[in-house]
């Protein structure tokens, strides 16, 4: 009876974050470190109030230093704003701006209990006793460690001690949680699990929130929007399904895991392969204008002519009858992945293509095989030299 | 199990060893609490020696022991700071007066207390006062202070846990109170019992820097030495030995902190 009544306070919280959480805008911001370093080309972003947005790339992209501007760890050049709702918070210092942060390091204090790690930030802003420890119970009831309430850090594994860190960043109802790759130091299993309840607890506190991450799947699984970052630029902002289906750029294609790429022509309203030829109007995603000047698809320049990047992932290329291939290909090696067996063939580009077979299906690496593109799954770039260049520079 | 000759051979090595070192230890605390030393044991055990030692020096074991809390005091308030600025922003500047900082240890102390001399020894009521010997001390102990916080600063990633706190509002004060101090606090501790074990023991620096208003411990034990009887010189070692070594037990404790709390306590297993 008593556990309800505490639990209130922390209910209430929830109800009130859930109608509106903070929006956030970064309006031309640029960051350059002091050693001249430009780790931020010009940018805007919005982040919508509730929303979770993942901030997804390679390492150096510049996707920390994203979410550190937001947090008030670092400042933007000057011009640059940054404003939570109607508050502008561009000089204002990281004690101020009311954050939750949640680190790759837990960054917990170890001189501490998990209670007065979950309790410090109320300490700080003064919250009286009695209200703070209810706050602090309802927070560890609601990351179901309340039993580890009096335990040492070092007396935590590594995902007790994200738990913590997580009860620790929202104990104070934030404006925005800034997670900085929250799973990275936990292994796989555990990484999946939390992922989970991290996704149910920002959509049940309907809190602002934005994580960085490296990882693809995790940035598919929890972001409303991604937001793929390459050198210190916006490469591509959409949701899951956009970025996965409908990438900008080989670059996203490529990061995002379409990791097979083959070299082809387009000639006529046609993407021609060696002998293979197939209308555009078939292909999953094409992309043959300049993507800066026309980012739609379906722009009138498809029908131009000259090079392109085919790029699809190993559902793109599928094993068939001889006499229906489209082309020739011979197994260099199989891994056997339980729902189903992927393959490495070799003979079709200049670089190993990857697809996958059925577990069952007999097959002997040395085998020769004949595949069928599927049109649907395929991504095509018309090859300009910004493209190009970007290819290349990964 | 039989062990063979070689373990014998070492076990009486190490038994020698020990004897060498400790024997000349029990004999000057006996010649202490001897009647007459010449005469050996036989002539009988006294305090006497003791209460004279008292009698005679008790002003500079007590001035030893002031400055040792003050020079204590003086490394803790500046030592602390230090090192946090050191680990917090390391940078050519800050390596080089950590270097500079390091020097008074290398540094014979003799000639470090001529510097001072020539640099102040013309401000007579300062160099006449305990303040002076004072700042030799703080010289030549500051390195241990700032060197043992840094070590245990440098392996706790102050800086996330820094930008932890002040995502959570604290301030640079409170953080540095609430969350930096206490994580610091064993290497503040070994530091702090080595500025003191080492003000207390300091001789060449003092020797040259005391007055005669101003004699420490050890300049006392050196005067004793040439000056009074031998028995006396020994009761004032074992007077030294009694002060000094609660405080290298307490270092060697503190060296290695937690051991049976971390062995009892194991982490966690991940669900």
């Amino acid at each position: 009876m008593n556990a309800t009544a505490m639990a209130q306070p922390g209910s209430q919280t929830v109800q009130t974050e859930k109608t509106g959480g903070t929006r956030i805008e970064l309006a031309r911001c640029t960051k350059t470190f002091p050693d001249g370093t430009r780790a931020l080309l010009p940018f805007d972003l919005t982040i919508n109030g509730g929303e979770t947005l993942v901030l997804l790339g390679p390492s150096g992209c510049g996707k920390t230093t994203i979410l550190r501007l937001i947090a008030g760890l670092e400042f933007p050049d000057a011009g640059g704003k940054i404003t939570f709702g109607e508050d502008d918070v561009t000089r204002q210092s990281i004690e101020k701006r009311r954050v939750g942060m949640v680190f790759q390091s837990y960054a917990l204090f170890p001189n501490m209990t998990v209670a007065e790690n979950v309790a410090y930030g109320l300490k700080v802003q003064k919250v009286e006793r009695r209200e703070r420890d209810e706050r602090v119970r309802a927070m560890l009831e609601m990351m179901h460690i309340d039993m580890l309430a009096d335990r040492r850090i070092d007396q935590l594994s590594g995902g007790q001690r994200q738990r913590v860190a997580l009860a620790r960043a929202i104990a104070l109802r934030p404006r925005v949680l800034l997670l900085d790759e929250p799973l990275t130091a936990l292994d796989a299993k555990l990484r999946v699990k939390l992922r989970t309840e991290i996704n149910s607890l920002l959509r049940k506190l309907g809190i602002t929130a934005i994580y960085v991450t490296h990882d693809q799947e995790e940035a598919m699984a929890l972001g409303d929007r991604i937001v793929v970052m390459q050198k210190g630029a916006i490469a591509q902002i959409g949701t899951p399904r956009e970025i996965y289906r409908a990438p900008l750029s080989p670059f996203v294609a490529d990061f995002v895991g379409a990791s097979n790429r083959l070299d082809g022509r387009i000639e006529q309203n046609s993407l021609v392969l060696g002998d293979v030829k197939i209308s555009l109007d078939q292909i999953g995603h094409a992309m043959t204008g300049d993507p800066i000047k026309n980012g739609d698809s379906n722009s009138n320049s498809r029908s131009g002519q000259g090079l392109a990047d085919i790029y699809f992932r190993a559902d793109g290329l599928a094993i068939c009858a001889p006499d229906q291939g489209q082309i020739r290909g011979r197994v260099e090696a199989i891994s056997y992945l339980g729902e189903k067996s992927r393959l490495t063939v070799s003979g079709i580009g200049e670089s190993v293509i990857t697809l996958d077979v059925d577990p069952d299906f007999q097959i002997a690496i040395g085998d020769d095989i004949h595949c069928r593109f599927n049109p649907e799954r395929l991504t095509v770039f018309g090859r300009y030299p910004d493209a190009r260049n970007a290819a290349q520079a990964m | 199990m039989r062990r063979g000759w070689p373990f014998y051979a070492q076990l009486g090595l190490t038994v020698l060893l020990c004897l060498f070192i400790v024997v000349p230890i029990v004999m000057s605390a006996l010649a202490g609490v001897t009647v007459n030393v010449f005469k050996g044991l036989s002539s009988g055990l006294t305090l006497r020696w003791i209460f004279e030692v008292w009698d005679l020096y008790a002003q500079s074991i007590l001035l030893s022991l002031w400055l040792a809390v003050a020079c204590l005091v003086v490394t803790t308030l500046a030592g602390v700071p230090l090192a946090y600025v050191l680990v917090r922003r390391p940078n050519r500047l800050t390596r080089m007066f950590e270097e500079i900082l390091t020097l008074p240890v290398a540094i014979p102390g003799l000639a470090l207390a001529l510097a001072l001399l020539i640099t102040y020894g013309g401000f007579g009521s300062f160099r006449s006062s305990w303040v002076f010997i004072l700042i030799g001390h703080v010289l030549f102990t500051m390195p241990f202070m700032v060197r043992s916080v840094a070590a245990v600063m440098s392996a706790m990633d102050m800086k996330t846990l820094e930008e932890g706190a002040a995502s959570l509002g604290a301030g640079f004060w409170h953080r540095f109170l609430h969350v930096i101090m206490p994580n610091a606090m064993p290497g503040i501790l070994a530091g702090a019992l080595m500025v003191v074990t080492l003000s207390i023991g300091e001789f060449n620096l003092t020797w040259m820097l005391h007055t005669p208003l101003t004699k420490t411990l050890p300049v006392g034990l050196a005067d004793s030495y040439a000056s009074m009887r031998l028995e006396i010189g020994s009761a004032y070692t074992l007077i030294f030995f009694v002060l000094i070594m609660p405080l290298l037990i307490a270092m060697q404790m503190l060296a290695n902190p937690g051991k049976k709390r971390r062995a009892a306590l194991q982490p966690a297993e991940d669900e």
